[in-house]
């Protein structure tokens, strides 16, 4: 409030349109809930990958490598498949290739050593790259007009929730998948494993744990989830087509709910619902109130110095 | 009378949420005196210490200092009265030398700037005084656990503290460097600095204490004159019933070998840190391994646990094996995780507890259950987290996980460190337990006295060799001090195995 106020803009204006740009009326929720999946799965992948105590901060690679995988399944090989199989055979080809891709960075990690953080981030831009000469070479539309590949085939998208809204049936992906990255962590044995190295690697080595198969594997599941944002952007509530730079930050974003959520699988779909609303009602802010979007950033940021002093400040009430 | 004294702490109780800490507490320290603090685990020794250094405020009590009555608000309070405390875990900078690090917080002067120069002469002078042999420019990182622990008493000393609070200092010392700490305190003593000692080991608060205090659940059970002390009596005072210090000898007829290792050798960063290792573990026999710590214990538990691959040579394991790491916090309990998790993390990692890829809840619990009554760990339930419990509980988990399923080898690391009189014995007995029931153990220790009670034979390590394997009848203290510290070559390995 103070800092729409010091902008120079009407604050309580301000602060309506937000909310109205993310919860008023139908269309405005169902934006929102178009942003819930990426950043779902995004802080899932977060949480997976750091319960092994690595930091993945390749997901926008992963979610780029895992949208190509899905749109190439849906432009040309679902032509080829029977109907009920093109969805679920493009999002898991998705969901293979984004876990391939955070792989490549784990076998690194494990055969040389190489610090995840900086291959993940390296493998970011080598993705983007990787996309823009797809979208203006191999995959481009046959007028070769515009950097965008031709749309999947209509009976490979995810079909829609609401009528005239960007919402589509795969956002009900974001509650199951909470559900299930909850129940594979606390109650599989791969999960208690995952946690064990996490917790104490040399514990876990002593007690006969293969310490770096299960990070390698974390990662890669890490990847597969970011695998499958990327699907969803392309045959979910977006236009269908491969195109440059549509990951969109969502890599980044959902690492920020995930620290919200103090990584906990559970804590990640409130914490989604609140970064959704705020990407989705900074635009009717901005056209309204005349605050820059940008600030949304800021705000954003605010909320994550409140969670760590908050986390700070409950570690120091329980240490006296 | 009362300004004889240089501490008088009268009345102190504590309560924490569920706990009283510190019930009606009396301690008195005179100028000059090495007082020992002595109690188990939880008896109350380090809340008692944090009231005094101003960490935690007693609820009620008064506490006096050179007959004055003061209030601790801070360890900054405790410093001007001249009261400093050396903790467990050192608080100095690795990269720092050590004129830095005892520079660190000085405001001396009226400068932004600390004056090194000053400082590092001083330094010199005290050094010198108490021969503490530390050079001022000396990086603290290079130095020894047993410089380290001096350069923080000449912190305190610089600061001019007259009450040292010293907890656990000998945890981290070899047998030599703790002698020469003893000297340092009495040396101290003669100059009228006064030391409060915490600590389990009775022979070294006998050694050096002029007075000590003993504490069970947050009482005084008793405060004993140098000439009353006795081992037997301290024990039984600290832990409220007859301890056995020494287990009665069991010899039984070993059988057939459970670890044969030959020639086994490791190198490591180019450095060889095993060599030639030939030894083997029977049936009913415990092989106690002695020597200075440091000296391949450590790379020698990480082969046969199969962390690490021998450069050269092997070893066979004739059935079932459990590995007890010494170092607790670092390689056996995973601290964020539940006592539960801790208890059945071995057995999952091997594949028990599941059904299809699931952890069967319900099995966990019930066997958890069962271990707790069966190695009596206290704990309120299952679900609490590793780092809520005393170190003595740590260490029966990793004594149940590990016993339970009567593995034919025991490689038991440092079972006892850290560990008060009670848990110990505790921990003996279930080593002869396992003796009994027809396994064999490596017994690794720095401890001399657990070697030479537990063991039927003594291997000595030095520097990563085995310089001897004696029969424990051919062995005593002295023997094997000289063998350690490699002044005498033993027979070759190969002919006494």
């Amino acid at each position: 409030m103070l800092i729409i106020a010091l902008a120079g803009a009407d604050s309580v204006e301000a602060i309506n349109a937000l909310i109205a740009g993310s919860f008023g009326g139908t269309i405005a929720i169902a934006r929102t809930l178009t942003f819930l999946l990426p950043l779902t799965l995004v802080a899932l992948g977060w949480i997976v990958a750091f319960s092994s105590r690595r930091i993945n901060v390749g997901f926008e690679g992963q979610i780029l490598m895992g949208g190509v995988a899905a749109a190439w399944a849906g432009i040309y090989l679902a032509p080829h498949i029977p109907f009920p199989l093109q969805l679920p055979f493009a999002v898991l080809i998705a969901v293979v290739a984004g876990g391939l891709y955070a792989a490549i960075a784990a076998l690194l990690w494990a055969w040389r050593g190489v610090n995840e953080i900086i291959s993940t981030l390296m493998l970011n831009f080598i993705a983007t790259g990787i996309v823009a000469w797809l979208v203006a070479g191999p995959m481009q539309e046959p007028t070769h007009q515009f950097p965008n590949s031709p749309p999947v085939v209509p009976s490979a998208l995810w079909p829609h929730l609401l009528p005239n809204s960007t919402l589509t049936w795969d956002v009900l992906l974001a509650p199951i998948l909470v559900a299930f990255t909850w129940f594979v962590m606390n109650r599989t044995a791969a999960g208690f494993l995952l946690r064990l190295t996490g917790s104490n690697e040399r514990a876990a080595r002593f007690a006969g744990v293969s310490t770096r198969l299960v990070t390698v594997m974390s990662l890669a599941a890490s990847g597969a989830l970011a695998g499958l944002a990327g699907s969803s952007l392309i045959l979910g509530a977006g236009t269908g087509k491969l195109a440059a730079q549509f990951s969109a930050g969502f890599g980044f974003d959902g690492i920020v709910v995930a620290l919200v959520a103090r990584n906990n699988p559970l804590a990640v779909l409130p914490a989604a619902v609140l970064f959704a609303a705020l990407r989705s009602g900074s635009g009717l802010m901005e056209a309204r109130a005349g605050v820059s979007s940008q600030l949304v950033f800021i705000t954003q940021g605010l909320v994550i110095l409140l969670v760590a002093g908050s986390a700070f400040l409950f570690e120091q009430m329980a240490l006296d | 009378m009362a300004s004889d004294l240089l501490l008088e702490m009268r009345g102190i109780t504590k309560a924490f949420p569920g706990v009283v800490a510190n019930r009606d507490i009396d301690l008195a320290v005179k100028p000059g005196e090495v007082h020992g603090l002595l109690g188990e685990n939880g008896a109350g020794k380090t809340t008692l210490m944090k009231i005094l250094y101003g960490l935690v405020q007693p609820d009620q009590g008064s506490i006096a200092v050179r007959g004055n009555p003061v209030v601790i608000a801070s360890p900054r309070d405790a410093l001007r009265l001249g009261i400093g405390m050396v903790h467990q875990h050192f608080m100095l900078v690795p990269d720092m030398t050590v004129a830095e690090n005892i520079a660190l917080g000085l405001r001396e002067g009226r400068t932004p700037l600390t004056r090194l120069g000053t400082v590092s002469k001083r330094i010199e002078a005290l050094s010198k005084q108490y021969g503490f042999n530390l050079e001022p420019d000396d990086v603290v990182g290079s130095l020894s656990l047993g410089r380290r622990q001096r350069t923080e008493i000449l912190k305190l000393l610089y600061r001019g503290a007259d009450l040292l609070i010293l907890d656990e200092p000998t945890a981290v010392l070899t047998p030599t460097e703790s002698n020469e700490l003893f000297s340092v305190l009495r040396l101290l003593g003669w100059q009228g600095r006064s030391t409060i000692f915490i600590t389990h080991k009775l022979d070294e608060l006998i050694a050096v204490a002029d007075r000590c205090t003993v504490l069970r659940d947050g009482k005084v059970v008793g405060s004993l004159a140098k000439a009353e002390m006795d081992q037997r009596a301290m024990a039984r005072m600290m832990v409220g019933r007859d301890v056995v210090l020494r287990v009665p000898r069991l010899t039984l007829l070993p059988g057939d070998p459970v670890l044969e290792a030959t020639h086994l050798s490791l190198t490591a960063a180019g450095r060889p840190v095993l060599y030639n290792l030939t030894f083997a573990v029977r049936e009913r026999e415990v092989l106690g391994v002695a020597g200075v710590d440091g000296n391949g214990q450590q790379e020698l538990v990480e082969v046969l646990a199969g962390l690490v691959k021998p450069t050269a040579g092997g070893f066979t394991v004739h059935g079932s094996a459990a590995v007890i790491p010494a170092d607790r916090h670092g390689d056996a309990i995973a601290l964020s995780m539940t006592l539960s998790d801790n208890l059945v993390m071995t057995d999952i990692a091997k594949g028990r507890f599941r059904r299809r890829g699931l952890v069967r809840g319900d099995e966990v619990h019930r066997h958890g259950r069962r271990l707790l009554t069966e190695y009596d760990i206290r704990a309120p339930h299952l679900k609490v987290r590793a780092s809520a419990m005393s170190g003595g509980n740590q260490q029966k988990v990793v004594l149940a996980r590990s016993l339970y399923r009567q593995p034919r080898l025991l490689i038991a690391a440092q079972p006892t460190r850290g560990l008060d009189v009670g848990a110990i014995e505790y921990v003996y007995q279930k080593i002869l337990d396992h003796k009994r029931a027809g396994g064999g153990t490596l017994l690794i220790s720095t401890e001399l006295d657990e070697i030479l009670s537990l063991s039927d034979r003594v291997a000595v390590m030095v520097s990563g060799r085995l310089v001897a394997i004696l029969d424990i009848h051919d062995v005593d203290l002295e023997k094997l001090g000289l063998l350690m510290a490699g002044v005498v070559q033993g027979p070759e390995p190969a002919a006494a195995s």
